[in-house]
């Protein structure tokens, strides 16, 4: 098994996202759980550069093997292009590992914090 | 003879002081008058206020006021859900930078969120039996170094923060915007709308100066917002 595409989930302390409120998009944060922070690996299979948001779709796998879709929600692209992201910053098929806080309604979205590459170069997605 | 010699002369320094005031007005900035304060630039927010009554703090609510704040989700209802303009308070709260030019008898705001241009005007009063719209009428005037801002003519379809206050077109909104220092910009808010609320109320957002800077197109081509409940 490819461990790169193997996902690993752990939270980390609830202290960390605390702190002042950072400049984000276009809608509150309130759908995401600001206490947690996840972090999934996985297979980039499309990167949509879009507003009001950019999203990461990735594929990764559970723990028994079992293939799960996460979806990384970032923030628009003037803000992001302020930081240095572009449209092709993240390719399908690009091995990465996502960083963020989860939807409180458990489904397999996150509000993106960084990424790492594979080589493990990291990239922040942080706009404030 | 010597009468018309002068005669030149005083041709020439009439036309002196005919050209002058546009001799001078083209060194300044011809868009406005050397009093009025600079307000130009691209700012962004120093610190995001989902909540303009933060946890522990409770607006002034009539009952009507208090039940339609309840009623707000943000997953489901926010009005900004759709793309929609975020209307007057909360486009001024929206963590994305606005861009403040000052042309004739108007201020302009130029918001990344949107691309919605912002229009203060500061030659007239506020206009008669106003047709309801997302951003109002908002007239402007000077006072001192303060940006007196007055809006009225709101339809009911926004909220003034990003979780849910709500308001109805008995809205008005006088802002005071004001520049302490050269990176910083204030706009202090007192909110009024007796249908909503039982008495006015505040809120303030400091801004910073964003030098080099650009305003970005911004389409909402892709209200994905549905992956939140998929």
């Amino acid at each position: 098994m490819n461990t790169n595409r193997f996902m690993i989930l752990f939270v980390l302390a609830a202290g960390l996202m605390l702190g002042s409120t950072p400049v984000r998009a276009h809608h509150s944060t309130a759908e995401f759980d600001m206490t947690t922070f996840n972090a999934v690996k996985g297979t980039v299979t499309q990167f949509e550069w879009s507003n009001p948001h950019a999203y990461i779709h990735i594929e990764a796998k559970d723990d028994k093997g079992n293939v799960v879709e996460w979806t990384a929600e970032l923030a628009s692209l003037g803000m992001l292009a302020r930081i240095n992201w572009k449209r092709d910053t993240v390719k399908p098929g690009d091995d990465i590992t996502i960083y963020g806080n989860p939807a409180k309604n458990g489904k397999t979205l996150m509000r993106l914090d960084k990424i790492t590459f594979a080589n493990g170069q990291e990239l922040s997605a942080r706009v404030g | 003879m010597l009468r018309n010699r002068w005669i030149p002369s005083i041709f020439a320094g009439a036309a002196l002081l005919f050209i002058m005031p546009f001799i001078f007005g083209q060194a300044a900035n011809p868009t406005k008058s050397a009093s009025v304060p600079d307000l130009a630039g691209v700012w962004l927010i120093d610190h995001f206020q989902p909540a303009l009554f933060p946890k522990g703090t409770s607006a002034p609510f009539t009952p009507w006021g208090e039940a339609e704040f309840k009623k707000a989700d943000t997953k489901v209802n926010d009005p900004n859900l759709a793309c929609l303009p975020h209307g007057i308070v909360r486009l001024m709260f929206v963590p994305l930078p606005m861009e403040v030019f000052q042309v004739p008898d108007k201020v302009l705001i130029y918001q990344e969120a949107g691309n919605q241009l912002r229009q203060i005007h500061m030659n007239r009063g506020h206009n008669k039996d106003l047709d309801p719209t997302y951003n109002g009428d908002s007239v402007g005037r000077w006072e001192g170094d303060t940006l007196v801002v007055d809006t009225i003519g709101f339809n009911d379809l926004t909220w003034l923060d990003h979780v849910g206050l709500p308001h109805t077109g008995a809205l008005h909104v006088v802002e005071r915007i004001h520049r302490p220092d050269h990176d910083t910009l204030v706009d202090d808010f007192t909110i009024e709308d007796p249908k909503a609320y039982t008495k006015p109320w505040t809120a303030s957002q400091t801004y910073r100066l964003k030098p080099g800077w650009e305003i970005a197109e911004y389409v909402c081509d892709n209200n994905k917002y549905v992956y939140h409940e998929k």
